[in-house]
């Protein structure tokens, strides 16, 4: 054989071996989500658990990340086809800066009654008198990073008190982990972190759990978000949505459910417990303090995102705000919800 | 047999060097250029490369409302005052151990064995001891000028001509008075070598302490716009990280020329 | 100011630990107001002769001995060295003031005596410059403005011309001799040149290869004050024979031998 010949057909081959890997793009290839080791995303953990995504045709793929912000960078770049994290100044602004990430479902609230992100002071300072959120006052006070969920939820509780976020020191210590470490070793006074974060401090005894942030503040703090692309697959996109409402029902009708006043657990509530410890890694006893409250289909609180965007604007984490339509789009969840039957 | 007359021609003009002044200004402005046109086109999506015209804007706004200074100052206390004490520290320790040999045996090799560490690897050692306020981060930026500058005196001392020394002596020179006279300006030159790498030194650390809780500076500014996507206000602390860096090397070469005036170094 | 070395032994260990003997049993003196010149082929032990009376090195052996008045606070010695040894940091000015600072002299004083020895030495408009800025002779200058400036009983100087180029060396002679008529201070000066230690001294102490020792003590029978023309005279000649017939072998010898 000539150079030539075995050239041409090294050639082949290779194109042949690049077909077999190019067809990744079609309906098999796993979907991606992005989340964090939080007891909201609870219903995620459920779906995947007990297969609701496979039963429509999809094979979910979990991305664990450290904070909210790198979720946002990971759909906006596409490397994540789904996020579900809380709803920040940087999804915002990735927006406003030209990349196209949609609001598509509910994945936690800030609500009264439900916990999902606590006002965490030094044991000592509650023994010693801290008991209002008046008392913040001057304290330094740690959160993630800045334009984030806990950030939002610090500004609006301190403004119901008559206080601003200059008149407290807004420490940020980038990941959820740092922030617990600095309240026990005494670097904060008070941290702002979501389930199981403040159950942990209570347990190991460094920590006392001033307020929920949902009793002074509701809001719409977590959500569901797809990718530019994988929002244009639109059967895929619904098929998703369609397991992530069965898994919705699943976690809402086993606890969620309160009768007057108190949680009465459903049928199926030690088994999301055990799911929920299995995928963060924390004790089921903190898991039980409580779950984050969300629409049972998980319909967004479309509202709310305006006055997000005001708040965030006003503060001067935004430029301006971005019109609904722009980057809520509610047609995924309403037709997921239409579709899959009740159990 | 022929007589042949060869004129004598320059083989070594090749080796001369111009200034090609116009191409240093114009290569970096038609850089700029570019960039701002592929921006606009959307070849360049803004969220990622915000263009030099954003980023300018951007300046000004921050200028006018004077969140700029805000920051500019931060950093600028830190990084002095963390200079300043890491630069004496380190001169005091250079001349100590150079010319004192009880000092040299016990200095240097404490000296060589923290040297490698890097500094920024202590920075949440030091948020332990000193807390997350100011002390911490104008430790940091010290330490990383203190070994710079302790090592760079030590050699510039350990470099003086002995004919000089010998010279002072001669004159009747004392102890300290050699010190101050002799061996400190002989060292000159290497000191402000070491102030030079020092500087870098400092500008880094700087913007890693700022990341690490901190509420100004323009290494909290950098790490702010990045976790909210402002990536305009993000290049803004990047020209402005830049600029530091540029203003305080031309300070230090213009101080050298000042103080070392007998020798032209660059 | 008279001195007098007697016996001065030196010897020091070598690179390879071996002992070297540089002085062996050297004895001269130098009357006061005397202008007297050491002469020796390489390795003969000069320079170690001039730091051991300058006090930058100590004696093996034997003594060197200071007699006569001093002024309250007066050095003993003051040196001009062959490299010059100026210090860059300072000008002409602040070089010439070193060694009144160090006596301890006030500001105004050390001006005005600063002031006198920088005319002396011609170096009146190039007080504020720098050793770099200035040529090899004017730095010469300086040295020898500097060491005369604090004013000592013996002036001593290390082969002070021999950095500077032929034409230079000849002028600075001259002015040298100009300055010591002037202040008729005791100098102790060291060369290698026959004809510059004949041309400048009273007297020209010769000494032998290492180890060093004293061959023989050469006077120079020359009116002062001396001038170029007397380099024809047969007095001149006749003492750079002399000296010439005494160390030519030596330096035949000393010019193969390693130097250690």
């Amino acid at each position: 054989m000539s150079c030539a010949r075995i050239g041409i057909l090294a050639l082949a081959w290779s194109l042949l071996a690049i077909c077999r890997v190019v067809p990744a793009a079609h309906a098999d290839s796993p979907v991606k989500i992005g989340a964090l080791k939080l007891t909201s995303s609870a219903p995620l953990f459920v779906g995947m658990d007990k297969g609701f995504f496979k039963e429509f045709g999809i094979e979910p793929e979990l991305v664990f990340f450290q904070a909210a912000a790198p979720i946002a960078t990971a759909l906006a770049t596409g490397q994540i086809d789904v996020g579900a994290t809380g709803i920040t100044a940087a999804l915002y602004n990735i927006v406003l800066g030209g990349e196209q990430i949609w609001l598509v479902a509910d994945k936690g609230r800030e609500w009264p009654g439900y916990p999902l992100t606590g006002i965490v002071v030094q044991k000592e300072l509650y023994d010693g008198g801290l008991r209002s959120i008046a008392d913040l006052k001057g304290k330094r006070i740690g959160i993630t990073t800045l334009g984030s969920t806990f950030h939002y939820s610090l500004g609006n509780i301190l403004e119901k008190s008559g206080l601003k976020l200059v008149d407290v020191r807004v420490v940020p210590l980038q990941t959820m982990p740092a922030a617990l470490e600095a309240l026990k070793g005494k670097q904060v006074d008070a941290i702002l972190l979501p389930q199981p974060f403040p159950g942990t401090a209570e347990a190991q005894g460094f920590g006392k759990i001033l307020f929920w942030a949902g009793d002074l503040h509701p809001w719409q703090t977590v959500a569901v978000f797809f990718s530019k692309k994988f929002a244009a697959d639109r059967r895929r996109a619904v098929a998703f949505m369609k397991g992530y409402v069965k898994a919705s029902r699943y976690y809402y009708d086993a606890v969620l459910v309160q009768k007057d006043g108190r949680p009465a657990p459903g049928p199926h509530y030690d088994d999301v417990v055990r799911i929920t410890a299995k995928y963060t890694e924390a004790k089921p006893e903190v898991i039980r303090l409580g779950f984050p409250y969300q629409d049972r289909n998980a319909r967004l609180l479309v509202t709310d995102i305006e006055r997000q965007m005001a708040w965030w604007t006003e503060n001067g984490f935004m430029k301006r705000t971005i019109p609904l339509k722009g980057i809520v789009d509610t047609s995924f969840v309403e037709e997921a919800a239409k579709a899959v039957p009740e159990q | 047999m022929a007589v042949e007359r060869v004129a004598a021609h320059d083989r070594a003009s090749f080796l001369l060097r111009a200034d090609h002044r116009l191409l240093r200004v114009g290569a970096l402005a038609g850089l700029l250029v570019l960039w701002e046109a592929l921006t606009r086109v959307g070849w360049i999506p803004a969220l990622f490369l915000p263009s030099p015209l954003g980023v300018i804007r951007e300046l000004g706004e921050m200028a006018a409302s004077g969140q700029l200074f805000v920051h500019l100052d931060a950093s600028l206390r830190r990084l002095l005052l963390g200079f300043a004490l890491g630069a004496v520290a380190g001169v005091a320790v250079g001349v100590v151990t150079g010319f004192f040999s009880r000092a040299e045996a016990v200095g240097q090799p404490l000296i060589a064995a923290t040297f490698p560490i890097p500094k920024i690897a202590l920075l949440p050692l030091l948020i332990l001891w000193l807390g997350l306020g100011e002390p911490s981060k104008i430790a940091v930026i010290a330490l990383g000028v203190f070994f710079p500058m302790a090592i760079n005196t030590y050699a510039g001392v350990r470099e003086a001509d002995p004919l000089l020394v010998r010279a002072a002596v001669a004159f009747g020179a004392g102890r300290w008075s050699i010190i101050r006279k002799v061996i400190l300006p002989s060292a000159l030159p290497m000191i402000f070598a070491g102030l030079k790498l020092g500087a870098g030194t400092a500008l880094l650390l700087l913007v890693a302490a700022e990341m690490i809780a901190a509420d100004s500076g323009i290494g909290f500014l950098v790490l702010h716009a990045g976790n909210i996507m402002d990536t305009t206000k993000l290049m803004v602390g990047i020209v402005c990280l830049s600029l530091l860096g540029v203003l305080s090397h031309w300070v230090l070469t213009r101080g050298e020329r000042l103080a070392v005036p007998w020798r032209c170094t660059a | 100011m008279r001195v007098i070395v007697e016996g001065l032994s030196k010897t020091y260990r070598d690179g390879s630990g071996q002992d070297v003997v540089a002085l062996d049993g050297i004895g001269l003196t130098v009357e006061p107001e005397e202008f007297v010149a050491i002469l020796g082929p390489s390795g003969c032990g000069k320079s170690t002769l001039l730091n051991v009376v300058g006090g930058l090195l100590g004696a093996t052996g034997g003594e060197v001995a200071f007699e006569g008045e001093r002024r309250a606070g007066q050095p003993l010695t003051a040196t001009v060295f062959q490299e010059f040894a100026l210090f860059p940091w300072r000008t002409a000015r602040g070089n010439v003031e070193f060694g009144l600072e160090e006596l301890g002299v006030p500001a105004a004083e050390r001006r005005a005596r600063a002031a006198r020895f920088i005319a002396m030495t011609g170096l009146e408009g190039f007080e504020r410059k720098y050793p770099h800025q200035l040529s090899g002779g004017m730095r010469q200058r300086v040295g020898i403005a500097r060491a005369l400036a604090v004013e000592p009983a013996v002036l001593l100087m290390d082969e002070p011309f021999s950095a500077l180029d032929a034409q230079t060396r000849t002028l600075m002679m001259e002015e040298l001799l100009g300055i010591w008529e002037r202040t008729r201070t005791s100098i102790l000066y060291v060369t290698h040149n026959i004809q510059e230690a004949v041309y400048m001294a009273d007297r020209v102490v010769v000494l032998s290869r290492r180890p060093g020792r004293v061959l023989e003590v050469v006077p120079v029978e020359l009116k002062r004050p001396r001038h170029e023309g007397q380099m024809g005279e047969a007095g001149f000649l006749q003492a750079s024979e002399r000296i010439w017939g005494l160390i030519k072998s030596q330096a035949q010898a000393a010019l193969v031998e390693e130097r250690r």
